[in-house]
């Protein structure tokens, strides 16, 4: 056990080195560098060179890249070409905004999916599962972008209960950002519970008729403690997987929405830097992206691991687990699944 | 900067992503709307402010690398106008009109000027405007390490040890060639007067003489002006203003739907989101009359254009009024191929037959008749795409097969602009004359974006600035406009209003070149 541990944390950090050095790569791939995306129309051949010299970019960037990696290994996540401020605070203030719409995200939808879901599990073919079912596939095809600009136009324009974009920094003050997280919040839930409900309804359906929950049935227990005691917890294991990976997806829902409601997240802070090939803050956000996608799958893992026996024993006979190994005995939704909107 | 870096810079997200709340309201709602179609105000509001009020503009800021300092490319182009003066200023028919300076005049050569400054006038810091601060902002702009843009303009006709004191509000230019435009060059926004010794700091302080002081400032983020009791020019309608960074293009426009924001700067909305902003019941339109330079470069430089006869081909099958009122649906002028603004003083008066017969012709003797290319548009101003559908349509009477191709916004101006044959771009009108033809047309310049050289023209812009008597110096840059129309490689199909979105609670909205009216504009 704890040799796998170690074993997945390794491949773990080799995961995040080279989504960094893929994001580099990607980087290079665009056109323009930060000097020419800054001057736009004004990146004359004297304005970019004196610019460059100015930004210290003399160096072949590929070595830039990796004083920056040795940096950012020993927690030095070096300084913003476009701004000069260290990229390591600026990126906390961020990363504290998008936990500020992420954690109600995940609570909001985790509970009400899981509800949803099993109610719909157990209603299998009624109205209740037919409603539940048909409103989560809306859900799942209307891109974010759409229900945004939809809430925004009934919450902001049409009632203004919110504001329909936040007007504070970065900087702002957790009391200020509070009115705006809401429309946010619902955009990312609405599209996170769809996947959920539908997992869950899935093994509910499967767990309720399986022997043992008939044996408990036959033995004249109650069905509300059948459902509670002996069917939902192994109906929720596969469900893990699916929040795990949904929190990792979100990531990227994050950056339609935060642009949509100029909301001063990570998401935010990512399209600025790519708009401005401002490498340092790039490498950053992904490496930041890619620790917690790999740690969600780490947890996921981990908990059901800890939630059924029977995994750790396969765990020990399969060679080689990677990242986000399948652990469920179920069909879980997989990540390549989840195309993003 | 040439231009406004309004650009819709967050279009790599999804093209569905600017169909903002916006345009939903006009196709749900459609409230105060006559047969389904708002007009668009012809102008801004006029009327009394109400004092003590505050109003807040939303900005698409252009990079976190954005500063203060006027001289720089990378100014914070609303706050200046509110917090600086210039020695002089470009009014709507592009004649240089008094701002800092009171009046001046040149020695007959044209090659020594004396501008007598304003007196009383204060810096939000206290400090009386003297010529030694005009001497430093004219070093500062000069100082190659500023990199100032103006300095293109400035340095090949002033050296910094050229600018000199005569008494304490006095300033004596003493020129390296003869000028007699000389001037209008001052009225760029990159000459605005900081004071003396203040290059460092002033990027982050604002310290100006302008109608309103700076309290707060973040670059890319948040800042507020006060009104500046002192100002030369009695204080302004506003008490102070707020501006705000918000780079989505459609964020924007759902701030000023919800009542956030007073006013959109630097974005030119799009016919179907001014619809729906004018039928709002908080929101309307104003107009920045023929605010939006559009023009059509042809690479002077590639085999297709490098032929006279193609380039007059191009101008001759396609008729502008039809562009206007397609592509801009009527919101604009139209260009005849001339650069200069219709409104300015120094305008040619002239149009052409629109003749598609004429331009076969001219193919088929330059040995490309049926010539296809592809047309280069982006998604970064909101009428580029319909000028190029409207002029790849025009010219097919020609025989010209025109394929428009739309490249990613936020690398059009490094990847496509100045280096493929034929693309769409525009400008901000409001230069002067002199500035407009030197920086666009003649050769080797860096903004010369059709890469056109043409000795004829450029020895007009010499001779225009050594000629001192103003009838015939018009005469001259009206020779130059012709052989612009003529061989140029630069077509001006139109000029577009530029549509501002601002709260109804707005009054004297007026914005000319690069600046606000920041004076008299106010919340009722």
């Amino acid at each position: 056990m704890p040799l796998l541990i170690l074993r997945r944390l390794g491949s773990a950090v080799l995961t995040i080195v080279l989504a960094s050095l893929l994001v580099f790569l990607a980087i290079q791939a665009l056109p323009g560098d930060v000097v020419q995306q800054i001057l736009g129309r004004d990146a004359t051949p004297e304005a970019v060179a004196q610019m460059r010299s100015e930004l210290g970019l003399d160096t072949p960037v590929f070595l830039r890249y990796i004083q920056w990696l040795f940096g950012a290994l020993q927690g030095d996540f070096g300084t913003s070409l476009v701004s000069g401020e260290p990229v390591g605070p600026n990126l906390l203030l961020h990363f504290r905004n998008t936990l500020l719409i992420a954690i109600p995200t995940v609570i909001i939808s985790v509970t009400l999916s899981i509800v949803l879901g099993v109610i719909a599990g157990l209603r299998r073919g009624k109205l209740a599962d037919h409603s539940i079912s048909l409103i989560s596939l809306l859900a799942m095809s209307i891109p974010e972008f759409m229900v945004a600009a939809l809430l925004v136009l009934a919450f902001a324009v049409g009632i203004p209960l919110f504001p329909a974009v936040v007007l504070d920094g970065p900087q702002a003050s957790l009391a200020q950002l509070l009115p705006s997280i809401w429309l946010p919040v619902i955009v990312l839930s609405l599209a996170m519970a769809a996947y959920i409900i539908r997992m869950t309804r899935t093994s509910t359906i499967d767990v309720m008729t399986s022997e043992f929950i008939t044996t408990a049935e036959l033995k004249g227990l109650r069905r509300a403690r059948v459902v509670m005691r002996h069917a939902l917890p192994t109906a929720l294991l596969p469900t893990l997987n699916v929040v795990a990976i949904n929190i990792a997806w979100m990531l990227g829902g994050v950056v339609v929405v935060e642009n949509i409601f100029n909301y001063p997240g990570m998401g935010n802070l990512m399209l600025e830097a790519v708009f401005n090939r401002d490498l340092p803050v790039i490498e950053a956000v992904a490496v930041v992206s890619a620790a917690i996608y790999v740690a969600c799958n780490l947890l996921a893992d981990l908990a059901a691991m800890a939630l059924d026996p029977r995994q750790r024993l396969r765990q020990r006979t399969r060679r080689g687990t990677g990242v986000g190994a399948g652990t469920t005995a179920s069909p879980a939704i997989s990540t390549d699944e989840r195309s993003q909107p | 900067m040439p231009i406004s870096s309004s650009m819709d810079r967050r279009t790599i997200l999804s093209a569905g992503m600017i169909l903002g709340a916006g345009a939903l309201v006009g196709g749900l709602s459609g409230c105060g709307v006559s047969n389904g179609v708002a007009e668009i105000p012809l102008a801004a509001a006029r009327g009394a402010a109400a004092p003590g009020r505050r109003m807040r503009i939303a900005r698409p800021a252009a990079s976190a690398a954005e500063t203060l300092d006027p001289a720089s490319s990378l100014s914070a182009y609303e706050y200046l106008g509110a917090i600086y003066n210039r020695l002089v200023k470009l009014d709507e028919q592009g004649t240089t009109i008094p701002d800092l300076a009171s009046e001046w005049s040149s020695t007959p050569d044209g090659k020594t000027w004396t501008f007598k400054l304003r007196r009383g006038v204060l810096f939000h810091d206290g400090r009386a405007l003297t010529a030694s601060d005009v001497i430093y902002t004219l070093g500062h702009i000069l100082d190659p390490k500023t990199g100032s843009p103006q300095a293109g303009v400035l340095a090949p006709i002033l050296e910094p040890s050229g600018v000199t004191a005569s008494d304490s509000h006095t300033v004596v230019f003493t020129l390296t060639s003869p000028n007699a435009e000389f001037p209008s060059l001052l009225t760029a926004y990159q000459c605005y007067i900081i004071p003396a010794g203040s290059a460092a700091a002033i990027g982050r302080t604002g310290i100006g003489t302008g109608p309103f002081k700076l309290s707060s400032y973040t670059p890319a983020g948040r800042g507020s002006v006060e009104a500046f009791a002192g100002h030369f020019a009695g204080p302004p309608a506003l008490d102070g203003i707020d501006f705000y960074s918000v780079q989505d293009t459609s964020a924007r426009v759902n701030a000023l739907l919800a009542g956030q924001i007073d006013l959109i700067s630097q974005t030119n909305l799009d016919f179907a989101t001014a619809r729906v902003v004018a039928s709002s019941p908080v929101a309307t339109v104003a107009r920045a009359k023929d605010a939006q330079w559009y023009t059509i470069p042809m690479l002077a430089t590639s085999k297709e254009f490098s032929d006279p006869r193609v380039r007059q081909a191009m101008k001759l099958a396609y008729n502008p009024e039809d562009i206007v009122a397609t592509a801009l649906q009527g919101n604009g002028s139209p260009g005849w191929d001339n650069p200069v603004p219709p409104g300015y003083a120094d305008a040619l008066d002239h149009t052409r037959p629109y003749d598609p017969e004429k331009a076969k012709a001219l193919l088929k003797k330059a040995g490309v008749e049926g010539l296809q290319m592809p047309i280069y548009t982006s998604s970064y101003d909101s009428v580029f795409t319909p000028l190029a559908v409207a002029y790849a349509e025009a010219v097919k009477q020609a025989g010209i097969q025109l394929t428009v191709t739309s490249a990613s916004s936020d690398s059009y101006y490094t990847e496509i602009w100045m280096k493929k044959p034929l693309s769409v771009s525009y400008w901000f009108t409001g230069r002067p004359v002199d500035q407009l033809l030197n920086q666009v047309f003649r050769s080797g310049s860096s903004y010369n974006e059709s890469a056109w050289s043409n000795k004829a023209f450029d020895r007009l812009l010499v001779d225009a600035r050594r000629e001192m008597n103003d009838e015939r110096r018009r005469g001259i840059y009206q020779d130059a406009q012709r052989l612009i129309i003529e061989d140029g490689a630069d077509m001006t199909p139109m000029f577009g209003d530029r549509l501002v979105g601002l709260s109804r609670k707005v009054v004297n909205y007026s914005e000319f070149g690069f600046e606000f009216d920041y004076l008299k504009i106010g919340l009722s």
